[in-house]
């Protein structure tokens, strides 16, 4: 059993009680102590900002060629907060409720609460450091609606509040970097990091422009490198988005957490060719005012025009009367795969349902639409060609966010002293499916007001400048990264990464996508260790390892997804039961909803590498619901 | 101002001081051009007006010299900006496709620019460094001071042409440069654009045909005055 | 239960073949030159970089070297991407980065010249990525507001007036491509460094210590080698998110005030 050293006391309590109880480092030592952080997205730069400002000699590495690309940019709809600004009976207890309700009872009750305790300071934060989100004509903050809640409680700016939230916390860590405070690495990729005494001592790094592999010590790391939702190629992440960094530490002992908790986003322009290189993902806020419908009848072929009211199945609607369009994003998006798997779904691959707003321009006229969706409509005719103003969009869910990553205590430190997760890339807040809008929420929460917390008790209790980067198992670490580095480049086989990477991306879709089943999974893991050891064979990397070669950067990521993905479908495999994102086809209700077990699955799974194709063994961690009464979801 | 040199070496500095001779000669252009238009009132009313001009000299001189200050400042500085336009661009592109908002008036500001401090030095020695009772101020055998001198040069074709030429670079130079004014020192935003645009636009077009008018009016009267 | 795979796309598409003139450098130092590729069977629906993706798995195939080119999101916000086709920033589509720009804007047989951004202060890396670490740097000088994490009052304390909050938000939509710089005759950063004090000088919140920004940010980017603004408004035409001039001008009057009252 895993200790998660969730502080004693009443939930309401914990943090506060925590907070004031934490051991702290002398302001006059702190700059004695380095820090690592990887990864620049709302998590890893809010992070180092905050940590530089308290003092702390903060490193920052990111892949892209400058911390703003990160991709938490992209992120559209908005973020959640408990401001209760509307009026509309929202509370912190009734933020932390629906996160764990819409995470399906898969998530940590005391790291929830304090995430929706925080998250007021995060709108704070932001409007100070500039970020212009929407207004009302008082002047006064704005909010909409979102999936999974029945009050008003997101923030936004326009549909770019990823982008308006990351140029915050890049600004701030800009900040910090004009000041001298925190050294910068951009194009700069963690391929190790290096464990010395069991404990984190610091990563090796490959700089992308120059091919040149350094080694860098620090008293702490600071993992802040999202999602793996790439391993199944299409999805809506950017394409440099990867699972080495978190891989890379699991091989070096951090645990894995219920990597199988994959979140498919239900509003994507649908996939229309074999070329195509990643999903977009369109706001799920316009399932404010969309109404989601397929034809009656099916293969009905007529134009959505032409298919009268009566014809129409809003299945939604009729399915969940309260929440309706609203529905969780493993409600909307299974429903969706289920019409269509009826033969009910529309467009040319009868793989898409309609998203409707001819009922919303009647209710609020076409330019109150266009002032709250205005970029997402152009967006969707850039890339269909079609107007959403005048024809209902055409939608499929695509993967969007991985719940799972790697395991972490409520200080948000992994099992390895010294290692911290924060962001995506760790397991804790979302539980079996995350709420709209609150994955902005949780990177800023981490990064700006529990991580400066956490990571100052730990360094207490070391000591400082513990930087030697000549240990053994530095040029260890060092060696290994150059000799595959070296043996990616040497095969020159025929074919190229993208055709590898798409061949498992396909076959995790296929088998541990949206609905998972034992046969399935079980080829999946005969297939996977079968394409990996092509891959190792055959794959034509050209190019040298000492300029800029993007294809390698692609090889080396590729190559940890075929040994991640591995990890996932065993995870799948292993929960023998429905919940959120992951749904299993033997565990449903009648209705063919999520069927949970409580009695042998609420438990978080962590997985320890025990060597490639080896089976992982599982450490379990016990969730423990005081507050919440564990119960079937309930949307209707 | 109180740190002029990091004004002056800033681009935004530079581009300002630019537009502020650009005004204060926009201011001199229309003076010039008030003098000029009394030509209209005949050649007594005219040589009065250059009489009197004259006659303010020594004070004169100050303004002359201070008029000559701020124009090779407006040259200068804009060769300065020039010169680092072009190494802010090592390399060039192979095509080049503007996209089409640059206007015509903007695509020639260097050329407009470079013809009229030709058409000056020219139009100094043609109008101003002369003896204004020489031989090309006489008119029917008797001098008619500068206003000979000026219907002399109009009545040549050639003459008019160039200078009516020289007043269309001075439009289209201004067509940009009004505007351009506007924009450097930030009074332009959303709503007041366009309408700068516009008097930029009439305010050029208007003292290019105020100029451009008293060649073509020499021209025809000139068979009435023969 | 059915299984749901990746559909099996037979779908009548239309294709085009184009002929591509690609910058190829090695590296910064190396000197650069056009590179002729045929891109067949290309179709339409394709965006231009998956058009590139198309050509770069057949060069790797017949052992070359594909062309390295910046792109991340593939949706039109990260500001990674960019390159100049056919002499315009982005290509030819108003209001779209070249991810977002497909390939039915363009005819079978055409050429496309594709050309990195070239500017002094946009070093070229390799192909067409260039180094656009100078914007980081000019963010750095002062593209902030300097409250340090937890020292904000509450959020509804300062209203501002919704004209100013959706001003400062067009201004503050900027990826940072570099597609102004690019466009610019003059490779000036204007537009980009603008808009940033604009947004902040907007909103209150920034208003504070507007005068110290705007001359760091503006020192900074002349610094970079960046030419200067001749009010062209090319930068305009060019940007992906149409971020408007009006934002220099502001800038100027920001600039010129802060110079007055220093």
């Amino acid at each position: 059993m895993l200790d998660s050293k969730i502080p004693e006391g009443p939930l309401k309590e914990k943090w506060t009680k925590h907070k004031s109880k934490i051991k702290l480092v002398n302001p006059a030592n702190k700059r004695k102590y380095h820090v690592i952080v990887v990864g620049t997205g709302l998590a890893g730069a809010s992070a180092a900002a905050s940590l530089s400002e308290l003092g702390y000699n903060v490193h920052v590495f990111c892949i892209q060629d400058s911390p703003r690309r990160a991709h938490s940019i992209a992120a559209q709809g908005g973020i959640n907060a408990a401001k209760n600004y509307p009026n509309d009976g929202d509370s912190i207890y009734r933020l932390f409720y629906d996160t764990v309700k819409g995470g399906d009872f898969r998530s940590r009750e005391a790291n929830v609460y304090r995430l929706a305790e925080v998250s007021n300071c995060i709108i704070d934060q932001c409007v100070a450091q500039g970020v212009p989100f929407a207004r009302e004509y008082s002047g006064y903050l704005d909010n909409r609606s979102f999936g999974g809640a029945q009050v008003s409680r997101t923030f936004y700016a326009r549909g770019q509040t990823g982008q308006q939230l990351l140029l915050g916390a890049y600004s701030a860590l800009m900040k910090e970097v004009g000041k001298g405070a925190i050294k910068l690495y951009p194009r700069t990729e963690m391929l190790d990091l290096v464990i010395a005494d069991g404990v984190a001592r610091g990563i090796i790094t490959r700089n992308l422009v120059t091919g040149k592999v350094e080694r860098f010590a620090a008293d702490a790391v600071v993992l802040a490198t999202g999602g793996y939702g790439n391993v199944f190629y299409l999805s809506t992440n950017a394409k440099a988005c990867n699972v080495t960094a978190s891989w890379r530490a699991h091989k070096k002992g951090a645990l894995f957490a219920n990597p199988c908790y994959t979140q498919i986003h239900p509003t994507c322009i649908p996939v229309h060719g074999d070329y195509q290189s990643k999903l977009t993902l369109m706001s799920e806020s316009l399932r404010n005012d969309g109404r989601v419908w397929v034809p009656k009848k099916k293969g009905d072929t007529r134009q959505a025009s032409q298919i009268p009211e009566d014809e129409r199945d809003y299945y939604l609607e009729r399915k969940y009367p309260s929440f309706g369009n609203l529905v969780p994003r493993d409600l909307a998006s299974r429903n969706a795969k289920l019409v269509c798997d009826e033969g009910k779904g529309v467009g040319a691959t009868g793989q898409a349902v309609y998203l409707d707003f001819a009922d919303a321009i009647k209710r609020l006229g076409a330019d109150k639409l266009k002032e709250r969706y205005e970029n997402l409509f152009e967006m969707y005719e850039r890339i269909s060609g079609v107007s959403a103003y005048k024809e209902p969009m055409m939608i499929y869910p695509a993967v969007h966010y991985t719940m799972g990553g790697l395991w972490v205590d409520y200080n948000l430190m992994s099992n390895l002293p010294g290692l911290f997760v924060i962001g995506e890339a760790n397991f804790s807040d979302h539980g079996a499916n995350r709420l709209g809008a609150s994955a902005l929420m949780q990177g800023l929460a981490d990064g700006y007001f529990v991580l400066p917390y956490t990571i100052g008790d730990y360094l207490a209790g070391v000591k400082s400048g513990q930087t030697k980067t000549d240990l053994p198992e530095f040029a260890e670490a060092e060696k290994q990264v150059k000799e595959k580095t070296d043996r990616l480049l040497s095969i020159k086989g025929k074919k190229t990464v993208d055709e590898f990477h798409r061949e498992l991306g396909k076959l995790v879709w296929d088998k541990c996508g949206m609905a998972r089943n034992d046969a399935g999974l079980k080829e999946a893991l005969k297939r996977i260790p079968e394409i990996r050891d092509e891959f190792w064979k055959n794959v034509n990397v050209p190019g040298s390892g000492t300029d800029l070669n993007q294809s390698l950067e692609r090889a080396g990521r590729v190559a940890d997804f075929l040994e991640f993905s591995e990890t996932l479908v065993r995870d799948a495999l292993h929960r023998r039961e429905s919940c959120g994102g992951h749904f299993r086809e033997e565990f449903q209700t009648p209705e063919g909803e999520a069927l949970r077990d409580d009695n042998n699955f609420c438990y978080v799974g962590a997985w320890q590498f025990q060597g490639v194709g080896n089976e992982p063994t599982l450490h379990k961690e016990a969730l423990n619901f005081e507050e919440v009464h564990l119960a079937q979801r309930n949307y209707k | 101002m109180c740190n002029l040199n990091q004004y002056f070496n800033s681009s935004i500095g530079k581009k300002q001081i630019v537009a502020t001779t650009g005004l204060l000669l926009i201011l001199f252009v229309v003076g010039h051009l008030a003098g000029n238009l009394i030509i209209y009132l005949g050649p007594e009313a005219f040589n009065n007006y250059a009489k009197k001009l004259a006659g303010l000299r020594p004070g004169l001189y100050f303004v002359e010299v201070g008029l000559a200050l701020v124009f090779l400042t407006h040259i200068l500085v804009t060769a300065l900006l020039i010169i680092q336009n072009i190494k802010a661009r090592p390399v060039g592109y192979r095509v080049y496709g503007d996209s089409g908002e640059r206007s015509f008036a903007t695509r020639l500001m260097p050329y407009t620019g470079t013809f009229l401090l030709i058409f000056i030095i020219w139009h100094l020695f043609d109008f101003t460094f002369i003896d204004k009772h020489g031989s090309r101020s006489m008119l029917m055998g008797h001098s008619y001071g500068l206003f000979g001198v000026v219907y002399n040069s109009f009545v040549d074709p050639i003459h008019s042409l160039l200078y009516i030429l020289a007043m269309c670079c001075l439009g289209f130079h201004l067509g940009h440069g009004i505007e351009s004014f506007a924009q450097t020192f930030g009074c332009t935003n959303l709503t007041s654009t366009p309408l700068i645009k516009r008097i930029s636009y009439y305010s050029a077009l208007i003292i290019t045909v105020a100029y451009s008018s008293i060649p073509v009016y020499v021209f025809f009267s000139y068979p009435i005055l023969k | 239960m059915p299984h749901d795979p990746l559909p099996n796309l037979i779908i009548m598409t239309k294709t085009i073949t184009l002929t591509l003139k690609v910058w190829r450098q090695k590296s910064k130092s190396e000197k650069g030159k056009f590179e002729v590729y045929k891109a067949d069977n290309i179709d339409t629906d394709m965006s231009f970089l998956e058009m590139l993706d198309v050509v770069n798995e057949k060069l790797t195939k017949e052992g070359k070297e594909p062309i390295a080119f910046d792109h991340d999101c593939r949706e039109g916000i990260c500001g990674a991407c960019g390159a100049v086709v056919n002499g315009q920033p982005h290509g030819p589509l108003d209001a779209t980065t070249l991810c977002q720009l497909h390939m039915r804007n363009f005819k079978t047989g055409q050429t496309l010249v594709i050309e990195p951004w070239r500017a002094k202060g946009f070093p070229i890396v390799r192909d067409l990525v260039v180094d656009r670490s100078s914007f980081d740097r000019i963010m750095a000088a002062g593209g902030f507001v300097s409250v340090k994490t937890g020292s904000a009052p509450e959020a509804n304390s300062i209203a501002v007036a919704k004209k100013n909050a959706e001003l400062a938000m067009d201004a503050a939509q900027c990826i940072g491509c570099g597609a102004c710089v690019a466009a610019c005759p003059n490779a000036s950063a204007m537009l980009f460094v603008g808009a940033k004090v604009s947004q902040l000088s907007l909103l209150p919140q920034g208003k504070i210590e507007s005068k110290e920004r705007v001359l760091k940010m503006v020192k900074k980017m002349d610094e970079e080698g960046f030419g200067n603004c001749s009010n062209e408004y090319e930068c305009e035409a060019a940007c992906p998110k149409s971020i408007s001039v009006t934002n220099i001008a502001r800038m100027n009057k920001e600039f010129r005030q802060a110079e007055v009252d220093s």
